[in-house]
């Protein structure tokens, strides 16, 4: 069974039609091929599809499609909103938060809904805001370091 | 030169990671494709009786459906190995649970997964083994009949006089220790498309550790020449040990071939954890007999290694767990059996350390039980049997640079060691005890290995007429950076920015041959072999800018992308001069090639196993620091502090980086992480109940790179990556026995088994 859905994705508006049972992490990926949020273990355990729904960051594995019927969505590909780097992922390449790099689209995403809440966070909120996230190259402290210095360059501005 | 080596430097592919551009195995598309979808056996063990996959041909949008009763496929092995045990669909009996037993393809995934339950599949089921000791035994099930017996491989170690040694013994202290199969836990699922040309030729798309191993195995396992076979490796979304060959990629050809078309097939995390290639358990028995100053004078052990259903890279880890730690301290007589055992289970594979973090957790813990014994602080005794720099170890080992010592004294000073070991040992009553242990451990930096036809790494470097360089190495970039590596040592020799140099992902069409990343070999070999390859394509242009500024060759010199004369005024830019190279050949560009055979490296004796495997060792010591909480039997980290001689650190920030992801995976394998088995069946197949340290498990680090400088590595360079990990598990148990005073010898060090160990030492 297939329904149409309006959502705005990185500022895109799409009317498409989806087989209502297909994650919105699905249709992410295969239906618009933004292929920049990754599928890690489809059961809400990993983070690594993390986006953001009308501003809150959401496992999209665990959400159909059609839920997210008229909604607003942000996702890695859309966060520098031009050709710079977004703070956010800039602080991840200085700091070595990337190894294999499949984690890091769900941590800055993390990272970013984090920062527009609380854009002074201290270590331990920092740890607590990315605990749904594995990540298993960095040992984390890389990241929460990134986290740190992004908060810092946001502030900055 | 040189100024770009030992300077921190992001990943040079991090932009499109955190873009999300990269497309990873995962990601990866043809215009066409079908999906394709295993089904998997539900038993342990049992016969097929019979198959009926009539309804899943007829289902709408299925392609093919291949039945493994049904089609002829050859017996293969992996890494070389000579015992054929596998096929890539199961014939005639099923081995473990998550076997292989049919294919679909279809024109989407849930397509193919409604007509996976459309196959019938009638088992006769047989007993099954499980248990190391049992599957030993003559009656016990066979796990491939046609071998008569579930010992794979059996291996004994015989130095000096072990009978004299433990004779002259002062003290003899023993134990037993378990550890548990845990998986990698790459956040990316095995993936690959895969797709047949009209000439007969195949291509897989794979994030795969090895492009060449993956060629060479999938041949074996299609029947065909491995020139019918190339590989284009995509980027991994991890890998420690586990993307080395695995059978869904040839499963994928399989489907592709019947039906014309480009395949892809993912794994889902329960396939992950049912039916990839996880750590060997082992349960390993071990003496040590020493003086009473704490002079090693021999070690016993017999190590029980679980193969799983089918061989995959065990002989190799059983090796090294027979082997490489008695080279970590002075010791001369050793005496140790091995056994690889076949049993009903989800086979195992490479991990991360190889077989060391299992033989090193009994060593490092017997080594802290000695010292208690012996009444002695456990880094004394360390430092005082440690392994030294020029030492030829009883396995001919030769170790050219070692740091070991500089590890433990520089560890023990950071941790605050010695005034916390005297602190933690006065409060051992209280509710929340305090302990700090230590451990060592070492690892090789390229493994001679089991195959006998090469070792090394060779590279190409490209220089092209607007003066852009491209690196071609053997080894393949897993997450760990040596992209980075290898693009900062071009750069290094070439004498132009970072910026200038970029490295493709591997093709078995277009790079050298070269064995791929394990064994802690990228760096050191291939970073050699890429230096190699830069300095001749340095050379090569040189020569023509000499000509160019009529001047010798030997008076020019690169720097910042410029070539100059040293004696007089003369330039010309690096792009300038390879433009003229290139359009003075009729275009063709520069290409420096570079080849690098580790010196004084051979295989082992196949009897004896003695060998230098290894051009260089590195070395680690680690300090944990822990809080047992007596009344639940929780470990809170505290600290850790993590010292590795690593030669010379080229990238001091992903070097970090490395240490700090492998304590992580350390600190799993030590207290969380254990895929959780009876009869055959994992019962937790999820990240959810698969406990991975998430960032709120992790205690700070401290990490200390000490760099020997080895003679054989690249600027001194030696491996990091794998020993990281290895010497974890034993600090933490040892820090959990100076807390509250017991020893948990199985992994992992559950606070159930802490509790358990409290009432019994209590009563």
């Amino acid at each position: 069974m297939k329904q149409v859905i309006k959502v705005t994705v990185n500022g895109e508006y799409y009317e498409k039609e989806v087989v209502v049972h297909k994650s919105l992490l699905d249709f992410l990926r295969d239906d618009l091929n933004l292929t920049g949020t990754k599928k890690g273990c489809d059961n809400g355990d990993c983070g690594s599809c993390t986006v953001l729904l009308n501003g809150k960051p959401i496992n999209s594995c665990m959400m159909l499609a059609v839920e997210a019927d008229g909604c607003e969505i942000l996702t890695i590909e859309g966060i520098a909103g031009g050709k710079e780097l977004h703070p956010i992922q800039k602080a991840f390449v200085e700091s070595g938060a990337i190894q294999c790099g499949y984690c890091t689209p769900g941590m800055v995403m993390a990272a970013k809904a984090l920062l527009d809440e609380n854009p002074d966070p201290s270590e331990t909120e920092i740890r607590e805001a990315i605990v749904g996230h594995l990540c298993r190259c960095t040992g984390y402290d890389q990241i929460v370091r990134a986290i740190k210095k992004a908060a810092s360059y946001l502030n900055k501005k | 030169m040189g100024e770009l080596i030992g300077k921190p430097v992001p990943l040079i592919d991090s932009v499109d990671k955190v873009t999300g551009k990269q497309i990873y195995g995962s990601d990866f598309k043809l215009p066409g494709m079908l999906y394709g979808k295993v089904l998997r056996s539900p038993i342990a063990h049992g016969r097929i009786l019979h198959i009926d996959a009539g309804r899943a041909r007829s289902l709408p949008g299925v392609k093919a459906v291949i039945v493994g009763t049904e089609i002829e496929l050859p017996n293969y092995s992996v890494a070389g190995e000579k015992m054929l045990d596998e096929r890539l669909l199961a014939k005639d009996k099923v081995r473990y649970r998550g076997d292989e037993v049919a294919l679909i393809a279809a024109v989407d995934e849930d397509t193919a997964e409604e007509a996976l339950s459309l196959i019938k599949v009638e088992y006769e089921e047989l007993p099954g083994v499980f248990d190391l000791e049992q599957a030993m035994q003559p009656d016990a099930p066979l796990v491939h009949d046609e071998f008569g017996s579930n010992i794979a491989r059996e291996m004994t170690i015989n130095h000096g006089d072990i009978e004299k040694a433990f004779a002259e013994a002062d003290v003899i202290v023993e134990g037993r220790y378990e550890t548990p199969r845990v998986h990698h836990g790459y956040l990316e699922p095995h993936a690959v498309v895969a797709q047949w040309d009209a000439r007969g030729k195949v291509t897989f798309w794979i994030p795969t550790q090895s492009h060449m191993l993956a060629r060479m195995t999938y041949a074996n396992a299609l029947g065909v020449g491995q020139e019918q076979v190339r590989v284009i490796q995509l980027p991994l979304g991890g890998g420690f040990g586990g993307k080395l060959e695995y059978k869904l990629h040839p499963l994928c050809a399989l489907l592709a071939r019947e039906t014309g078309r480009p395949v892809k097939m993912v794994n889902t995390r329960t396939e992950e954890l049912m039916a990839s290639l996880p750590r060997v358990p082992m349960i390993i028995e071990m003496q040590l007999a020493a003086r009473k100053d704490g002079t090693l004078l021999g070690k016993k052990a017999r190590v029980l290694a679980d193969n799983g259903a089918y061989m995959n890279y065990g002989p190799g880890i059983l090796l090294s767990a027979t082997t490489r730690s008695d080279n970590l301290y002075r010791i001369k007589n050793i005496f140790t059996k091995g056994y690889l055992i076949y049993t009903n289970k989800v086979p195992t594979g490479a991990f991360r350390g190889f077989g060391c973090p299992q033989s090193h957790f009994a060593l490092e813990t017997m080594l802290d039980k000695l010292a208690v014994e012996l009444n002695m602080d456990p880094a004394e005794l360390r430092l005082k049997n440690a392994s030294q720099k020029g030492d030829i170890t009883p396995h001919n080992w030769y170790l050219g640079s070692c740091g070991l010592s500089d590890c433990i004294k520089k560890s023990v000073e950071v941790a605050g060691w010695s005034s916390k070991r005297k602190k933690y040992a006065e409060n051992k009553e209280s509710k929340l005890a305090r302990g700090i242990g230590i451990a060592c451990c070492l690892h090789v930096s390229g493994n001679r290995t089991f195959l006998p036809f090469f070792d090394g790494s060779s590279a190409y470097v490209r220089i092209n007429e607007e003066g852009r360089v491209t690196v071609f190495p053997g080894e393949v970039d897993i997450g760990q950076g040596s992209k980075t590596v290898f693009a900062i040592i071009a750069a290094s020799e070439l004498g132009i920015p970072l910026e200038w140099v970029d490295v493709p992902n591997l093709d078995t069409d277009i790079n050298p041959h070269g064995l791929g990343t394990f064994g802690d070999r990228v760096t050191t070999l291939g970073g050699n072999a890429v230096k190699a390859a830069a300095i001749n394509a340095r050379e090569q242009l040189l020569a023509v800018a000499a000509e160019e500024l009529q001047t010798p060759v030997e008076n020019l010199k690169i720097e910042n992308g410029v070539i100059y004369d040293c004696n007089s005024d003369k330039r010309i830019s690096f792009p300038e001069a390879a433009q003229i190279a290139s359009y003075k050949q009729a275009g063709a560009t520069i290409i420096g090639k570079g080849s690098f055979v580790p010196p004084g490296v051979t295989m082992v004796h196949p009897e004896t196993k003695v060998g230098n495997v290894s051009c260089a060792y590195p070395f680690v010591t680690q300090i944990a620091e822990v809080e047992v909480n007596r009344e639940t039997g929780q470990v809170k980290l505290l600290n850790i502090v993590s010292a590795h001689d690593l030669g010379k650190a080229i990238n001091p920030l992903m070097a970090e980086g490395q240490v700090l992801g492998a304590v992580a995976q350390g600190i799993g394998f030590a207290l969380t992480e254990e895929m959780i088995e009876e009869k055959g069946i994992i019962k937790n197949q999820s990240f959810k109940h698969y406990n991975m340290p998430r960032s709120v498990d992790m205690p700070s680090i401290t990490s200390i790179l000490v760099e020997s400088n080895d003679p054989n590595g690249p600027y001194g360079a030696k491996g990091l990556g794998e020993p990281a990990l290895t010497a974890i598990a034993p600090a933490i148990a040892n820090a959990i026995y100076h807390a509250v005073g017991v020893r948990i010898d199985t992994l992992p060090i559950t606070p159930e088994k802490i509790l358990k160990a409290l009432h019994e030492k209590e009563n």
